[in-house]
């Protein structure tokens, strides 16, 4: 398993460009990401995050999400979502 | 009341305010009953009017309005259940109620002592009318129990079980690329919008691509919320203001009190399968939000359901919601008079502000085509808008007023038993609101006159083949830049021969004075005329038009008369737009400024010598375009000098007046035209003839606002009748 992808702390759209570079840089194998130090997540970087699983899931690997502080949840759950269905990514 | 602190008071005196309005809503429902209106929603409307008086009114123990509400809401109930057809008596019975139920309305606002007797009659008069009708209905007089809220008063359907006042909304969200770049982020207004009550949300994905493809800053994604809330739309809509036009937004009411938009639900449709089929299935939400609507099925039947194509059920829905929807409200906010009266102000010194402004740079000799007079004139542009739109603030419709009066005609019909319909034309015109105010006291007068002088006894009218009921119009309308409003009836006429008489028997004319039919209806102006032989309850005391001219001239306004011999008379009022700002011509007579009103001046000219002619020593015309005007020196008038020797050269104003006739106001000459604010002159000076107000120029200097037509009434000069008179002979020579 490769080293887990740590996740800046403001996902907002500056934010968005760089993590769809790292995250296409990844896509040979299984992705986590650490999103220990997030404190806002937008929905710029939620896209990225859910495309990300898209093809990695299409490839046969998976994404997850590690280190989920309750703020990204209820952030994430605010636009519909939650760890687990953002790992899904889109059907 | 007093106690501005008080919220109980403030929650009070808003109850008032709305009962003013469902009373105004209470006459227009009765008096389209009374036209014959055969809508159902009409007489939903009236009932309601009563219902929320009655229901404000126990919320603040006003037990007396409550009492009287309650049962001529009982009536009213069995003209709606169809129980009861009310015929011409039950509808007169219907507006007094009406009446007695603003002056309850009134005396509980003013905690002035309340009517009881009249509540007493008027009660027994609606129960007699109750029993005619078989009805046996009282117990529940005392069944009422007052809510204890007070402002919510528009209750939007009385028939309803009562039912939560949560609304379900279906909203749909789709940010564009640009509300990323301003700085704004959905997750945020998504969160606002969890803050306004239970929200499900759902994120469509559909449209979103692999990570190889996809841009990052491009949103694909939407949203669909499902949203149970007591906020309406337009709170659910502020939440978006910010985003407003960078994103998709759609907002439907799906069930609950402002379900009108139902029927918008429409394009949501497409959508909603794609959410089916796309956003994630486990999303933890989206059973839950099944589960909950299963749990309260009455309040939004179909929420989830809505979301499932080929529905049968979604379609019938949508009518009904849309049936059950009251009206929409218009959208208010109610300011402090106080404060409408500061931007006034403040308007009228920008005006003055503007054109000393204007002035100096002037003065300063700058090209009319710089940048600084450019600038100006988009500022006179700008300040004229502002103006417009402060004084349209101030615009009310005169619609109150009349109605008021269709009081008045109903209770000064009965004092001298004639049978009188008003017919009012013109409610939507707006008048300034100290206009409206201070109208309704001579506009009374003028009514009760109508009624009592203008219409003739029944008898007379069956003899003289008119109708049994006499008509009394009043109408209100722009007209080049002033409101005129007129009572007119259709009666006898004024019987010009004992105007005459009395007027010589009272010493207020020359026995031997030949006066025109015009001058003959001017003496009911004079002070201390009064022609009724007998003196009635309502006029005929003597004191009256000569009162009604003075409060109307005050306005700022004029009054005639026109009467013709057996079809009536009319009594027409002209008032200024408003009473703060004056579009005017600024002239300079005998060295002094003056301001003309700029909407009577029709033409300018400069004499030439053969323009103007003697019609008798001292009195002169002008010839215009092969007419002729007569002609009055400002300068003369006005006592600043005496006669010129030669009125060639001089400039002329031709002015035209609101009776069609025209006059030629000599000057010296023309300064400018432009607004110019009306600063009213302290009742410490003394009135004089033919100057209206003052105004300040843009130099500071003081100026006079001239009325035009006061000073040439005031002349004692040929005008109207006689003068075509003159002017046909001078043409014929």
């Amino acid at each position: 398993m490769t080293e887990p992808l740590v996740l800046q702390p403001k996902l907002d759209l500056p934010a968005a460009a760089p993590l769809a570079e790292e995250l296409k840089a990844r896509l040979e194998g299984d992705v986590v990401l650490d999103a220990r130090d997030v404190t806002q997540i937008g929905a710029l970087c939620l896209q990225v995050m859910l495309a990300a699983a898209t093809s990695l899931k299409a490839a046969g690997h998976s994404l997850s999400l590690t280190n989920v502080n309750d703020r990204v949840v209820e952030q994430l759950a605010q636009m519909g979502f939650s760890p687990e269905t953002v790992a899904e990514g889109r059907v | 009341m007093s106690d501005q602190n008080d919220p109980m008071a403030e929650i009070r005196a808003s109850f008032f305010i709305e009962c003013e309005e469902l009373l105004e809503a209470l006459q227009d429902g009765l008096q389209e009953l009374d036209d014959g209106s055969e809508d159902p929603e009409t007489i939903n409307v009236v009932f309601r009017a009563v219902h929320s008086i009655k229901g404000g009114a126990g919320a603040f123990g006003l037990e007396a309005l409550v009492r009287f509400a309650h049962r001529y809401e009982t009536v009213m109930d069995e003209v709606r259940n169809g129980n009861m057809h009310p015929d011409s008596e039950a509808m007169k019975l219907f507006f007094l109620a009406a009446d007695h139920l603003s002056d309850l309305v009134r005396a509980c606002r003013d905690e002035t002592p309340l009517p009881e007797a009249t509540s007493e009659e008027l009660l027994e008069r609606l129960d007699a009318l109750l029993g005619e009708h078989g009805v046996e209905e009282e117990e529940e007089a005392d069944d009422f129990q007052p809510l204890g809220m007070g402002i919510s008063l528009d209750l939007p359907d009385l028939d309803a079980e009562p039912e939560s006042s949560l609304a379900h909304y279906t909203i749909r969200f789709k940010p564009d690329q640009e509300l990323f770049a301003t700085g704004n982020e959905p997750q945020q207004l998504l969160r606002n919008l969890c803050g306004l009550g239970e929200a499900k949300i759902s994120c469509v994905t559909t449209e979103l691509p692999n990570l190889e493809s996809l841009a990052p800053e491009t949103p694909y994604v939407e949203w669909l919320i499902e949203l149970d809330t007591e906020a309406a739309e337009p709170e659910i809509r502020d939440i978006f203001e910010f985003v407003d036009g960078l994103c998709t937004l759609e907002i439907t009411c799906v069930s609950g009190p402002s379900a009108e938009d139902a029927g918008d639900t429409g394009p949501d449709l497409p959508d909603a399968p794609s959410l089916e089929a796309t956003a994630t299935p486990d999303v933890s939400t989206t059973p839950a939000a099944a589960e909950d609507t299963r749990t309260k099925p009455e309040d939004a039947p179909d929420k989830v359901v809505t979301l499932k194509k080929d529905d049968p059920a979604k379609e019938p829905a949508d009518p009904e919601a849309k049936k059950a929807a009251p009206p929409a409200a218009k959208s208010v906010v109610r300011v402090d008079l106080e404060r409408i009266e500061r931007l006034v102000n403040l308007v009228g010194e920008l005006v003055i502000n503007q054109a000393m402004l204007s002035q100096s740079l002037d003065e300063a000799g700058l090209s009319p085509h710089s940048d600084a007079m450019n600038g100006l004139e988009e500022f006179q542009r700008l300040t004229r808008d502002i103006q417009d739109s402060v004084m349209m603030i101030r615009a009310q419709p005169v619609k109150s007023l009349f109605q008021r009066m269709s009081r008045i005609v109903r209770e000064s019909s009965a004092a001298v038993e004639k049978e009188v319909r008003l017919v009012t034309e013109g409610e939507a015109t707006e008048v300034d609101k100290t206009v409206i105010e201070r109208l309704s006291d001579p506009l009374t007068h003028m009514i009760r006159n109508a009624v009592d002088h203008g219409l003739e006894p029944t008898e007379a009218r069956q003899t003289a083949g008119k109708s049994k009921a006499g008509t009394v119009t009043l109408t209100a309308a722009h007209r080049s830049g002033r409101v005129i409003i007129e009572v007119s009836d259709d009666g006898a006429g004024i019987n010009r021969e004992r105007v005459l008489e009395k007027a010589v028997s009272k010493g207020l004319v020359a026995p031997d004075a030949n006066l025109s039919d015009g001058e003959i209806d001017n003496l009911l102006f004079l002070p201390g005329f009064s022609t009724a032989a007998q003196v009635s309850s309502l006029s005929g005391r003597g004191v009256g038009m000569d009162v009604v001219k003075t409060s109307i001239q005050s306005l700022g306004g004029r009054i005639s008369i026109t009467s013709e011999k057996g079809k009536g008379t009319t009594f027409s009022i002209s008032l200024p737009l408003t009473l703060a700002v004056l579009d005017g011509m600024v002239v300079n007579v005998a060295g002094e400024t003056l301001v003309l009103p700029l909407n009577v001046v029709v033409e300018t000219l400069s004499l030439g010598p053969d323009d103007v002619q003697m019609l008798r020593p001292g009195s002169y015309v002008v010839r215009v375009r092969g007419g002729f005007v007569p002609l009055y020196d400002l300068g003369v008038m006005l006592g600043y000098r005496a006669h010129r020797k030669t009125d060639a050269g001089a400039i002329v104003l031709l002015i035209s007046l609101e009776d069609g006739s025209r006059a030629a106001l000599v000057i010296d000459g023309i300064q400018d035209q432009r607004q110019v604010v009306i600063k009213g002159l302290d009742d410490s000076f003394y009135r004089a003839p033919g100057i209206a107000a003052a105004t300040i120029l843009g130099d500071g200097q003081i100026a006079l606002i001239l009325d035009p037509a006061d000073i040439i009434a005031g002349s004692g000069h040929p005008r109207g009748a006689d003068l075509m008179l003159s002017e046909r002979k001078i043409a014929n020579e």
